[in-house]
């Protein structure tokens, strides 16, 4: 068996009340990694095309990778995948906690749910013993992720879903610990099964190639992380909501359902503030993760509570025109304890606030106004009145009530906080992205817009080009299963230290922005491994691999996830952005929106697509995809 | 720049360039010394959300109704 994998994966049936273990496919760990790519090559091969997402045909995957299991920093997340039943296509969700850890000790490197229990079930399975429990959940059933997790044990390692899995909210999630794969409607899936948790255990170690040199390597990686201004100051200090000032700054903080960039009061919401007037104690993190993103707040009548993050305080924020931390940290709590997306969440609300200013639907809920805001989420979470409507997503609720225009949602997942008017390359990113309108599947913004080398993110040079690179990656990213922010730390801190007013930040920018086709070429040269985590990689599997293989991968991955939504019926049509932003401007004296339709023929041939945004036989050949 | 200068926002009047609004900040707030070197120095300006290195630099004209931001690199999720 390869190094890095317990070598074997468990298959549940909830109907059948039946569990086996079966050995990983190692040619399919080889091709795909782990994580999203194997859970995506199994769900390809698994589930018959035009199943219903919320029926018992979706098989549930919970897939780990290579590196989880290990005390390498950020490592221990696992990826969901399923068909998505916000989008109809690709499903899959990220999520950090505790769990990936539990998976690996119970020495399962995929875990297939199957099929749907007919009354609430929980499992419990023992890796050490090969056991699965099936126990009714019917206590449980109705309870929020925190006191559900309270109740089944702190001390050990929980998949769980709120009231809002249970009631087939489109856009739910799956918790572990106070982290969540929110996207896609994961939770959504799982709930149809009426499957409230799983808790994993077992002590089996991670066998590695080379422990000694991964130990050795990861003693320097540690150090590295601490001297680097985004992992180990700006994330640690601020969390993610420490972006708030660039992004406002830069005219891409939603705001008003994306009608403006900017909100007078963002400031309000940001890293800083909260660390001025809202952090408690210690900051929080996933298990083995030195970087501490996770901050806690103070909550009145709750007590102490994981405090929200840049996506959360944007589009709760200043995307209802709310400049409250207090009120937008109480929402992110109700959302994580209701188990949904926050992402979806504010987009949902915001759009509802539009609908209610153009007079098409009232809620209850308006721009600037904090009040039944609360309200509506629990209704949200248990589709009660117009809840239910709310409960679909933007895009079902703009087919019922009208407002395409600004429904901001891409490929029916509701976009994130990033305006691409202000950064084209996330725009591309967006439009493409196989599960919807998502930022980490890519973050070109960081490329592009807001991190430390930045180029013009209004002109079409490399906006075809980066997403494809940061596409591939990520895919990669989330099959090993690793922390998307373990990639901020490829531009070194000498470059971070550089003033960008320098001759030389200035001349790498340029020689950057202008490296055309160079840029794409040189991602993708196979050479030695260099990065973390090529070499952790390398380490534990003994496979050398460079970032050039990576992007191999990644490019496999992202092209089966692209045949699997066409095969779905999710088609080029889609890849697209909201007519808000192909119209609008947002910018003093720019007039229209996003330049896609001058970027999409380009991305399409850097994939080796065709004209109509078709995988080529022969690409799908030189990346060996068999569909 | 909160951090720096204590205020979130503030306007500024009879100022015609990028670099007239760094001499007035330094100005009118007294900020001076390691913290403020150091916000200029990781920070650049923003007019209406577009980099002053996308435009012409500290020589950048401003009008009537301008927003100009101090930007940090930063890094979200």
């Amino acid at each position: 068996m390869i190094k890095g994998y317990a070598g074997r994966t468990l298959e549940v049936d909830l109907a059948a009340r039946t569990f086996a273990f079966k050995p990983l496919d190692e040619t399919t760990a080889e091709l795909y990694l782990g994580g999203k790519g194997y859970g995506t090559r199994l769900l390809y091969d698994r589930a018959e095309a035009g199943i219903d997402p919320l029926g018992p045909e979706n098989p549930l995957i919970f897939a780990t990778g290579p590196l989880n299991g290990s005390v390498a920093p950020q490592s221990n997340r696992f990826a969901v995948v399923c068909k998505s039943p916000l989008t109809g296509g690709i499903g899959n969700a990220a999520c950090g906690g505790s769990y990936a850890y539990g998976m690996k000790r119970a020495g399962i490197d995929v875990l297939v749910v199957l099929n749907r229990s007919e009354t609430p079930v929980r499992l419990e399975i023992d890796g050490d013993n090969d056991t699965v429990t099936f126990l009714d959940a019917a206590d449980l059933w109705g309870k929020g992720t925190y006191e559900t997790q309270e109740i089944l044990g702190k001390k050990k390692y929980h998949a769980v879903i709120g009231p809002a899995g249970e009631n087939l909210v489109l856009y739910a999630g799956i918790v572990s610990n106070e982290r969540i794969a929110g996207r896609t409607g994961v939770g959504a899936v799982m709930g149809s099964k009426k499957l409230k948790a799983i808790t994993v255990k077992g002590s089996r170690k991670l066998e590695m190639d080379d422990a000694d040199a991964f130990k050795e390597y990861t003693k320097w990686v540690r150090g590295m992380f601490k001297e680097h201004p985004v992992l180990g100051e700006s994330l640690k200090r601020f969390g993610t909501a420490g972006i708030v000032g660039t992004t406002q700054a830069r005219n891409i903080i939603p705001t008003k359902n994306f009608q403006r960039g900017n909100f007078d009061d963002a400031l309000k919401v940001s890293g800083e503030y909260m660390e001025d007037h809202e952090l408690v104690g210690v900051k929080s993190s996933c298990i083995h993760c030195p970087v501490t993103c996770g901050r806690d707040v103070e909550l009145e009548g709750v007590g102490r509570v994981k405090g929200p993050e840049y996506e959360t305080v944007a589009l709760m924020g200043p995307n209802l025109e709310i400049g409250d931390i207090k009120k937008v940290s109480e929402w992110n709590y109700l959302a994580d304890d209701l188990g949904m997306d926050t992402i979806s969440l504010g987009a949902v609300l915001s759009f509802a606030m539009e609908l209610r200013d153009r007079d098409m639907l009232d809620v209850g809920v308006r721009f600037g106004d904090p009040s039944g805001v609360s309200d509506i989420i629990r209704d949200i979470a248990h589709r009660r009145g117009l809840g239910d409507d709310l409960a679909e997503g933007v895009m079902r609720m703009s087919r019922k009530y009208g407002g395409h225009d600004f429904a901001m949602h891409v490929k029916g997942l509701e976009m994130s906080a990033y305006d691409p008017r202000g950064s084209f390359a996330q725009g591309v990113e967006y439009a493409t992205t196989n599960r919807g309108g998502c930022h980490v599947q890519g973050a070109s913004m960081y490329l592009e817009s807001v991190g430390p080398l930045t180029i013009n993110p209004q002109n079409l040079k490399l906006k075809a080009d980066i997403p494809v690179v940061q596409q591939n990656l990520a895919c990669a990213i989330n099959s090993m299963v690793l922390c998307i922010f373990t990639t901020y730390g490829m531009i070194p801190k000498r470059i971070h230290d550089m003033r960008p007013d320098s001759f030389a930040h200035k001349a790498l920018s340029f020689a950057f922005e202008n490296s055309g086709p160079l840029f794409l070429k040189a991602m993708q040269m196979k050479g030695r491994p260099m990065l973390w985590w090529e070499k952790w990689l390398t380490y534990i599997t003994g496979t050398p691999l460079s970032g050039g293989h990576l992007q191999e991968i990644g490019g496999r991955i992202f092209n089966l996830e692209r045949m699997y939504n066409l095969r779905e019926g999710v088609g080029a049509d889609t890849d697209t952005l909201p007519p808000r932003m192909l119209n609008e401007s947002t910018f003093k004296g720019m007039t229209g929106g996003h330049p896609l339709d001058q970027l999409l023929p380009r991305y399409y041939k850097n994939r080796g697509w065709d004209a109509a945004g078709i995988p080529t036989a022969k690409t799908l050949e030189k990346l060996q995809v068999s569909i | 720049m909160g951090k720096v200068l204590g205020v979130d926002r503030y306007e500024v009047e009879d100022v015609v360039t990028a670099a007239d609004v760094i001499a007035e900040t330094k100005k009118r707030f007294g900020a001076s010394g390691a913290e403020f070197e150091e916000l200029t120095r990781r920070a650049t300006l923003a007019v209406n959300g577009v980099l002053m290195n996308y435009r012409d630099g500290k020589k950048t004209r401003l009008a009537n109704g301008d927003v100009v931001g101090f930007v940090k690199a930063a890094a979200g999720g």
